[in-house]
């Protein structure tokens, strides 16, 4: 691609998200995160690690804040300084979000994130060049660099426990950041398939790993172009639309869960939360 | 087929897109490029080995108890990955983290790999050879065995062997189960393990079960509560009540969570019943009289729990018909724990969900493969006996009682008391080391083995678990073969013509195929199906329900305040660390625990009420000590826990193990006071008092949560909304 079709191509370019008209086509990958059924038990993330080798750091590294979980549960407490927390804690499972327009990557100077035409944010590892630019753009704080050369650290992978690396994913190695995927070598694979057989990938044919995992189906992902998907129906009858940066069900409704999180950072993230309910009468 | 139509080709595209993978998988880190493997070429490829293509294989989590039927991916021979098989009715296709864990107990590199006499190596034959010897010369009742809970064929097998030499002493131990509620709910209910339906509860309350975390069978009741707390479902959205002196996982996810004074459970159940009964729910005559003392200003005086409170749950229990009341593992632990339980079972008989929300178990058609869970009883009766010196040889099998028995049982003092110790371990764990035979096992990836969880949500089933991989290390030998070849020293009439475990399991299960509900098919068929799909649901009657829960008897005693420990210790059974067994595997330190965040360590929560009191802040490295130990460890302000109480999780603090447990922590075991339930001997887990003292050092806690300490620094976040500001009639 030469500077000038890319100049006057630009806003096809950058805009693979859908702007008017612009919309995505075939799929959008997205999620919906119900949290008044996430009990915070962590099962997600556990599962997590299993499918897309990531690295454990140790106590000592995890001290400094180097801790590779790319889905983590975030614990909230009221803040209305009741002596008890009386009714419960909130948590959170957070991963990246996916964005839409994504902070991350306008100022990646090398590229290694960009975003792919089914709506992932993308991380390119072997074009990395380690800047953490997009770590510090990031709203939700969910992008993780590898300050370690972790495969040679016997602490992650010793010997044994390499044998347990899924194939399917990289290895990243030092320097380079890392973040959640929604597991897109699933994605592929499914993908693949069902382009050999001349159709679309159908709703609950690929799952995420953390998804798969919840036992209590707080998680649910799909094809949000897909009118028949689950997350597509979750979406609608939520009223939350992934192009706007403030939305109208707002102004009115008061009894719709859904929402995203920092929306008014105009960052368009992919991950729709239901809020958690909490009964009024007791 | 391949053999058939393989031509030129077709060989030529397989070479092709063999040459691509092996291009796209060489970036860095294979061992190929280490040149520690070589590349062989699948000239006559392993059976069910498609390179690049992952296949599935069915099995059962040994992580805990609870039975949950996995499916293991395999990819080139290597399990990579568990996930949950749908097919069973009591996980239904989902994992916990403990159980996606299980790979690290297989590629654990702290596992044992060779037999040991008295710390040195020694050959398998050898190692039987020994125990041979040695139980020729003893009479029966010289020897005894420790087991944690067992079922299936391995038991079987067990009691065969016990049989064989003519040992009745066989203690089943579990350091952590509902063995108190176990006894009450015999009592009440004729069976110890009735099946609960969150499910179908319009309100559940539940006194310290903390049936999300790690209670009895936590993923199974994880979807049953999904399914209780949808808006869109007939009963409407159900509401949950915690009422525990420490927060617990399922407590952080109740609509009100009570912070009741230690040890009072059963007062406010009482309270309950009262408060029910004034609002004009038929309560029986009995029922009564026995709770007329009950009234809400003394029972809020007692539990710490207000009258407005107590007359809310009255309320909320009254109109939300069927309920579910729940004892858990707060309220059985005290010397007045089975008290507490039948009170509880009491206020389910006065709401009538006995029959609604709590049914009948299903009857294992064959007793002597069903489940016998542990107890921590047990354990102290064996203390008992080999400290009087009567125990010669003691076998101790998937138990850790020199790490989980508290100091003041002196249990590792009377252990080597017995002249002759055989313990099966994966790892060199705090027991293996006081071996003088240590036997090392198969990983569960790589074991035979049946099982028939106790806690059963339907009907009984039969879960079958078969090896995902080869044996990572030659010198390990399953449980079952272990078993077999001492039986064969024995009884060689008997078990001479099975070859291994396999050959044993295979017929033991196929012989009784027409039981199994395969009575149509052949053997090699139903053999080759129950492999396939992991488990065998076995046809038969739901059992029977009684409701017995009586009010006679019930006695609470005063709380008595001990002046030099001023604190109660309320030992927490976390979802990640348990009793212990799995703190080898580093996804599980690493996985903070939910309520604190911390990793890699223990903790000490405080209310900071308390601590205020004390002096004491965040990361102050600070001293608990009970009558009968003491541990250091760093202090957590935890606003969820009773201001008398402080909480320490168990699990942690092993001196021995491996790389990931030993030294991270502190032990809660060893310093709990020796006081028991009084009705069944249980060890009471929250009877110990404790004083809590600054050591002078302090750290900085690692955790998950920010400095920010759990704000949203007014961003919505982790939103919540009133149920009475929300439609969920609905949502998809």
């Amino acid at each position: 691609m030469s500077v000038s079709n890319l100049l006057e191509n630009w806003s096809k370019v950058r805009h693979t998200h859908p702007v008017g008209d612009v919309p995505h086509e075939e799929y959008k990958w997205a999620m919906a995160i119900d949290l008044d059924a996430c009990t915070g038990c962590n099962a997600c993330s556990v599962a997590c690690y299993a499918e897309n080798n990531i690295a454990v750091v140790g106590k000592e590294k995890y001290a400094h804040g180097q801790a590779m979980h790319w889905m983590r549960i975030e614990r909230y407490w009221d803040e209305d300084e009741r002596e008890f927390p009386d009714q419960g804690a909130q948590f959170l499972p957070m991963m990246c979000q996916q964005c839409e327009a994504a902070p991350c990557e306008t100022v990646c100077p090398v590229g290694a994130t960009n975003h792919t035409a089914d709506g992932l944010n993308s991380q390119v590892y072997n074009r990395c060049v380690g800047s953490r630019y997009c770590s510090a753009n990031c709203p939700f704080k969910v992008r993780y660099f590898n300050w370690w050369d972790y495969p040679d650290q016997e602490n992650a992978w010793p010997d044994e426990m390499k044998q347990q690396l899924n194939p399917d994913v990289t290895v990243r190695t030092k320097g380079v950041m890392e973040k959640c995927t929604f597991c897109v070598q699933r994605l592929t694979a499914a993908k693949n398939m069902a382009r050999n057989e001349g159709r679309l990938v159908k709703d609950g044919e690929v799952q995420t790993a953390c998804q798969q995992a919840c036992p209590t189906n707080a998680i649910s992902f799909g094809n949000l172009v897909d009118a028949e998907s689950r997350v597509h129906k979750q979406w609608k009858q939520q009223q939350v639309e992934l192009a706007e940066d403030a939305q109208a069900k707002d102004e009115y409704f008061t009894d719709l869960r859904g929402y995203r999180i920092l929306e008014d950072l105009r960052a368009y993230p992919s991950v729709m939360y239901l809020e958690r309910v909490r009964e009024s009468a007791i | 087929m391949i053999e058939n139509n393989f031509n030129r080709r077709d060989f030529l595209k397989v070479l092709g897109w063999g040459g691509a993978a092996v291009t796209l998988s060489g970036c860095g880190f294979t061992s190929v490029q280490d040149g520690t493997e070589t590349v062989v070429s699948y000239v006559e490829p392993t059976e069910y080995a498609l390179p690049g293509i992952g296949v599935y294989f069915n099995s059962t989590c040994a992580q805990c108890d609870a039975g949950c039927s996995i499916t293991g991916r395999v990819r080139e021979g290597r399990a990579l990955k568990l996930e949950g098989n749908a097919a069973s009715s009591i996980n239904r296709g989902k994992m916990c983290g403990l159980g996606q864990a299980g790979v690290q107990a297989h590629y654990n590199p702290d596992r044992l790999r060779e037999p040991m006499f008295k710390g040195q190596p020694v050959a398998w034959d050898k190692a039987l050879g020994l125990i041979d010897e040695k139980v020729k010369t003893l009479k029966g009742d010289d020897v005894a065995f420790l087991t944690g809970g067992m079922s299936g064929h391995v038991k079987v097998l067990f009691k065969n062997y016990m049989d064989a030499l003519g040992s009745k002493n066989h203690y089943v131990y579990e350091a952590v189960s509902p063995s108190v509620v176990r006894a009450a709910n015999k009592k009440a209910y004729g069976v110890e393990a009735p099946r609960l339906r969150l499910d179908k509860a319009k309100a559940v309350v539940s006194f310290g079960a903390d049936f999300l975390g790690a209670w009895v069978s936590p993923v199974h009741f994880s979807q049953q509560y999904a399914q209780f707390r949808k808006g869109n479902r007939p009963e409407g959205r159900g509401v949950l009540v915690q009422i525990e002196p420490k927060m617990t996982l399922t407590g952080a996810n109740a609509d009100r969570w009570i912070p009741l004074r230690p040890g009072t459970d059963g007062v406010l159940a009482l309270g309950i019943i009262h408060a029910l009964a004034k609002n004009g729910l038929s309560v029986p005559a009995d029922v009564a009289a026995a709770v007329k003392d009950y009234a809400p200003e003394r029972v809020s005086q007692e539990t710490g729990v207000s009258v407005e409170q107590i007359g809310k749950l009255a309320a909320l229990l009254k109109t939300h018909t069927p309920s579910l009341v729940l004892a858990g593992d707060a309220a059985e632990g005290y010397q007045h724990g089975s008290q507490n339980a039948a009170a509880i079972a009491l206020l389910n008989r006065v709401l009538g969900n006995v029959g609604k929300t709590i049914e009948a178990p299903a009857n294992v058609p064959f007793p002597q493969i069903a489940a016998q869970g542990g107890n921590r009883a047990a354990l102290q009766a064996l203390n008992g006996k080999l400290a009087s010196g009567k125990v010669q040889m003691l076998f101790v099998h998937g138990a850790n009682p020199v790490y989980t028995a508290p100091l003041s049982l002196k249990f590792k003092e009377n252990l080597n008391k017995a002249t002759f110790k055989v313990v099966f371990a994966h790892y060199m764990d705090e027991t293996a080391l006081q071996a003088d035979l240590v036997l090392p096992l198969d990983s569960a990836l790589e074991d035979w083995a049946t099982a028939v969880p106790e806690y059963l949500p339907e009907g009984a089933q039969l879960n079958v678990q078969q090896p995902l991989m080869e044996k990572l290390h030659a010198g390990t030998r399953g449980t079952g073969d272990i078993l077999l070849a001492l039986l064969k020293q024995r009884r060689a009439n008997e078990y001479g013509k099975f070859d291994d475990f396999y050959a044993y399991l295979r017929n033991a299960v196929v012989s009784i195929k027409g039981a199994l509900g395969g009575g149509g098919k052949d053997e090699d068929t139903f053999w080759a199906e129950t492999l396939s799909e992991g488990l065998v649901k076995l046809p038969g009657s739901g059992g029977n329900l009684s409701s017995k829960a009586s009010a006679a008897g019930l006695h609470f005693p005063a709380v008595v305040e001990d002046a030099a420990y001023p604190l109660r210790l309320i030992p927490s059974v976390t979802a990640n660390m348990r009793d212990g067994r799995n703190a080898n595997q580093p996804w599980l330190q690493e996985s903070p625990d939910p309520l604190t965040t911390i990793v890699w360590d223990s903790w000490v929560e405080i209310h900071p009420k308390t601590a205020a009191k004390l002096g004491i802040v965040e990361g102050d490295i600070v001293e608990v000590a009970s009558k009968s130990g003491s541990i250091k460890a760093q202090a957590y302000l935890f606003p969820g826990i009773h201001p008398d109480a402080v909480s320490v999780p168990l699990g942690y603090g092993h001196e021995a193990m491996g790389r990931y447990a030993k030294g991270v922590g502190a032990n809660a075991f060893a310093m709990l006071d020796a006081v028991s339930d009084q009705e069944t001997g249980e060890l009471a887990m929250n009877e110990t008092r404790v004083k809590i003292g600054k050591t002078g050092q302090r750290i900085i806690v690692i955790k998950e949560e920010g400095v920010a300490g759990g704000k949203q620094a007014g961003k919505k976040i982790a939103a919540r909304l009133a149920s009475d500001k929300v439609d969920l009639s609905k949502e998809v």
